[in-house]
């Protein structure tokens, strides 16, 4: 499959969850609603001409506006990749564990919960992870936080 | 106490580590046994996090180069190589030929070199230390010709934006071309060693097998996953740089236990060798670096993932950048480690203790790569 004809198939596919997010790059980038993670990973592992059957890797962002969840899919069948990611308010940010599709996505939804304090539901082991056990300070990968001891260049 | 099918011992919890429990990195596990047979396995992360991430967004494109380095310091040069591929895929920017080229040839050599690493380390693991005195014999010739083209030996800063920083010197491909001469019998040398080997073969046959399915399932990749016998190679299924121009095999192995996994990087380094050899005969003059404004580089807003295939498996780079700044919002590193420790619970239940050491060395887990 080309690009073109993987963003027309996903889209007609997937009409009511997802919208395509341009960014002018080889792989598109698709849209997703919060609520709708785990059906449409579900969908597209399970998707005969998809067949996304590896997760390389869930990336939490910060924006300083917003929290964006990114997903990596790719494929070791069809040989497709491409990514999605959902938009998440600083409130109490939420999104849904995708274990049940993809087992290997435990370590990086703990990443994402450790390091932005974003909340994994039916995740089953949120606990201290890449920081040490007895850590207090907030979530470090948030942009409003810096270490004790850093202090920002001036810009120019 | 009347059958000994009945015998059950008091469960047992074991602490290994957090130091070298072999010699990849600092890691620790808990090990939960009844008697010697494991039952559950938890890795403990995080002893050599070192903020990688963070540290990335606070500084320019060219200065996180340095910084990748540290990312998987085994492979240094693929750390460089998936960031500048992300920048440059971000940028759209132009690399020369002979670059591609000059890439192509440190990035082979490098996966040879973490390969003898992996090699000396694994017959270290398993009591021996002849192999490792031999891996890293030929491991010095190869840093001998980085450090000839970038003076480094460890940490290369070499593969940037755009290109490349320095071109070889002339006597680089006259000494590459010698070891990779003699390079073949080195390696028939290490098999001698281990690859008929009784006790090796005894501590590795059948231990620790991963079927395909789980290996897709926990997405882990390299030569751990080929040795399931799933043909999945980047420079074959998304080549990148100037991959698609030689010729090499993919060596898989077919039960994907310990003893596979050996085989198919023993094989690996000599089709690493090929790729090199290969590069050396057809490398054009030319430029060696691209149109990058390293000073003030500002790319356009966008985000992209590039994933390239290291010593690990994949090596893949998340970038997010935002419109005309000079610092990226966020970047994401994804290592091959990450996921191969990921599984290690699930293809050790069951495992006698002793065989933890030895399918945890032949998984080619560095912590550095899962920590960052």
């Amino acid at each position: 499959m080309t690009r073109d004809e993987l963003v027309t198939y996903i889209q007609d596919t997937f009409k009511d969850t997802v919208g395509l997010l341009e960014t002018g790059r080889a792989e598109p980038f698709f849209m997703i609603k919060p609520e709708d993670i785990l059906e449409f990973s579900r969908a597209i592992k399970d998707d005969p001409k998809l067949r996304m059957d590896w997760l390389n890797c869930i990336s939490g962002v910060d924006t300083g506006e917003h929290f964006e969840v990114v997903y990596t899919v790719a494929s070791v069948q069809t040989k497709i990749r491409f990514d999605y990611k959902t938009v998440l308010a600083y409130d109490n940010a939420e999104i849904e564990s995708v274990q049940s599709v993809w087992p290997g996505a435990n370590w990086h939804e703990r990443e994402v919960w450790e390091l932005y304090g974003i909340n994994v539901k039916n995740h089953g082991n949120l606990t201290r992870f890449l920081l040490p056990d007895d850590w207090d300070q907030g979530h470090p990968m948030r942009k409003d936080w810096d270490a004790p001891d850093f202090k920002r260049m001036p810009e120019k | 106490m009347s059958e000994p099918q009945g015998l059950h011992t008091k469960e047992f919890t074991l602490n290994v580590g957090p130091i070298h429990p072999s010699t990849h990195g600092v890691c620790r596990f808990v090990v939960k046994m009844e008697g010697e047979v494991i039952t559950e396995l938890t890795p403990v992360i995080g002893y050599l996090h070192r903020a990688l991430e963070k540290i990335c967004e606070n500084r320019t494109y060219e200065q996180i180069i340095p910084v990748t380095d540290r990312f998987e310091y085994c492979t240094a040069m693929s750390c460089n190589m998936a960031f500048s591929l992300a920048t440059e895929k971000l940028a759209g920017i132009e690399v020369p030929e002979r670059a591609e080229y000059l890439r192509v040839i440190m990035l082979e050599l490098n996966r040879i070199a973490s390969h003898l690493i992996w090699f000396g380390t694994t017959a270290l693991d398993l009591g021996a230390l002849t192999p490792f005195l031999y891996g890293f014999r030929e491991r010095e010739d190869i840093l001998d010709l980085f450090e000839m083209t970038c003076g480094q030996r460890l940490t290369f800063n070499y593969i940037r934006p755009g290109g490349v920083s320095k071109d070889i010197p002339p006597e680089f491909i006259p000494k590459c071309r010698e070891f990779l001469d003699g390079f073949n019998t080195k390696i028939d040398d290490y098999e001698k060693v281990l690859t008929g080997n009784p006790i090796f073969i005894t501590r590795n046959k059948n231990v620790g097998i991963m079927p395909p399915d789980v290996g897709i399932a926990y997405a882990v990749s390299g030569p751990a996953l080929r040795a399931s016998g799933v043909k999945h190679d980047l420079r074959r299924d998304d080549p990148y740089s100037i991959y698609d121009r030689f010729e090499f095999d993919l060596p898989t192995g077919e039960t994907g236990d310990c003893y596979d996994r050996y085989l198919v990087r023993i094989q690996e380094m000599r089709e690493s060798a090929k790729i090199v050899r290969q590069a050396i005969e057809q490398i054009p003059e030319g430029e060696i670096r691209g149109k990058f404004n390293k000073m003030n580089f500002k790319p356009p807003a966008g985000e992209v993932y590039s994933r390239i295939e290291n010593s690990r498996g994949e090596m893949g780079i998340y970038i997010q950048a935002a419109e005309k700044q000079k610092k990226p919002l966020r970047v994401k590193m994804r290592g091959g480690s990450y996921n191969q420790l990921q599984v290690m619970p699930v293809i050790c239940k069951g495992a006698k203790i002793a065989d933890l050491v030895a399918i945890m060395a032949s998984m080619d887990i560095i912590m550095p790569d899962v920590d960052r």
